[in-house]
C-alpha cells in the first residue's frame, strides 16, 4: 500500500502536470495539499494571521504566474517554501516583525497550552539563522535536504544551526523543560 | 579520543534520535557512569522531543477564507479540492 509521503507525491505530480497545462482548476489542488503548512509556517515565521493570510495567498498566487515554469520533479514543494519564506522575509523587513504566532489558535489542554508559550517565547528570542532550521526540521518535520534547499544552505550547515539552535533554546528553556 | 569524548560529540545525534540503536544504547549505559553527560543528553532530547510533540498551529475555516478571498480578488479562480478519486476517472461499463 502506498504511503501518504508517496501518495501526495503523485497527487502533487497530478496538479503540477493540469497547470502547465493551463488548467487553473490545478491551483485549487495544490492549495488543498499545501495551503495549510504554508499558512503554518508564514503564520510561525510572521507571529499574525492577517500576515500570514497575506503570505500564502501570495505564495499561491506566484505558483500561478510561474506555472510555466514547474517542472513534477520533487523540487516543488522547496521551491513552493522557498517562495513563502521569501515573502515572509520581505514582509519582516518591511515592519520589523520578529516574533512568534501570539493569535495562533492551539488544541489541547491547558498544561500544553502553557508550555507551547514557553517553547515558543524561548523560539521567538533566538537569533532567526537557529530559529529557521528548528521551525522547518522540528516543528514542521521537514526532512534537513529539503530543509537545506529551502535556506540555501547545505545539508552540513543546516545540521550545525539545527545542532546549536537546539542548545541555545534548552538552554534559554532551563527550569521549565524538566519534567 | 577517550570514550567519554566521543560520547559527548555524539549527544547532537542522540538528541534528534539520529544513531543506530546498539549506539544509543551504549550512550544511555555511558550516561549512568557519566551525570554531566546524561544531563546533556536528556535535557537536549527533551528539548527535540518537546518541539516535534509541540501543538501545530491551525488554519481555521476563516484564515482559508480570507485567503481564498485574496486570490479572487486578484483574478484567480480557485476552488481548493481534492484530487477525483481513481475510481471516477475512469468511465466504467455498466454491468448487468
Amino acid at each position: 500500500m502506498p504511503n501518504k509521503e508517496s501518495e501526495d507525491g503523485l497527487i502533487e505530480k497530478r496538479w503540477l502536470s493540469a497547470l502547465a497545462k493551463g488548467d487553473s482548476a490545478a491551483l485549487g489542488g495544490l492549495f488543498e495539499l499545501y495551503g495549510e503548512r504554508v499558512f503554518r509556517y508564514t503564520l510561525r515565521m510572521l507571529g499574525n494571521r492577517s500576515d500570514a493570510e497575506d503570505a500564502t495567498a501570495e505564495t499561491f498566487l506566484r505558483v500561478l504566474r510561474r506555472s510555466g515554469e514547474l517542472r513534477a520533479d520533487g523540487a516543488f514543494r522547496t521551491w513552493l517554501f522557498r517562495i513563502a519564506r521569501n515573502l515572509c522575509i520581505d514582509r519582516m523587513r518591511q515592519h520589523k516583525l520578529i516574533e512568534l504566532p501570539t493569535d495562533a489558535q492551539y488544541g489541547g489542554t491547558e498544561e500544553r497550552t502553557t508550555l507551547r508559550i514557553t517553547v515558543h517565547q524561548a523560539l521567538s528570542e533566538l537569533p532567526m539563522e537557529y530559529r529557521e532550521p528548528l521551525m522547518l526540521c522540528d516543528l514542521e518535520d521537514m526532512p534537513a535536504r529539503e530543509a537545506a534547499e529551502v535556506l540555501g544552505i547545505t545539508v552540513p550547515a543546516l545540521k550545525s544551526r539545527l545542532y546549536r539552535g537546539r542548545r541555545a533554546l534548552r538552554d534559554k528553556l532551563g527550569g521549565s523543560m524538566i519534567r | 579520543m577517550n570514550e567519554s569524548t566521543l560520547y559527548r560529540k555524539l549527544v547532537d545525534l542522540y538528541a534528534g534520535s539520529e544513531l543506530p540503536a546498539e549506539l544509543e544504547e551504549e550512550m544511555e549505559a555511558a550516561g549512568f557512569r557519566d551525570k554531566e553527560l546524561s544531563h546533556d543528553m536528556t535535557t537536549l532530547r527533551q528539548t527535540v522531543e518537546m518541539l516535534r510533540t509541540s501543538p501545530r498551529p491551525a488554519m481555521t475555516e476563516e484564515s482559508m477564507q480570507r485567503i481564498l478571498m485574496k486570490l479572487y480578488s486578484r483574478g484567480v479562480d480557485i476552488q481548493p479540492k481534492a484530487p477525483e478519486p481513481m475510481h471516477l476517472q475512469y468511465h466504467l461499463p455498466i454491468a448487468g
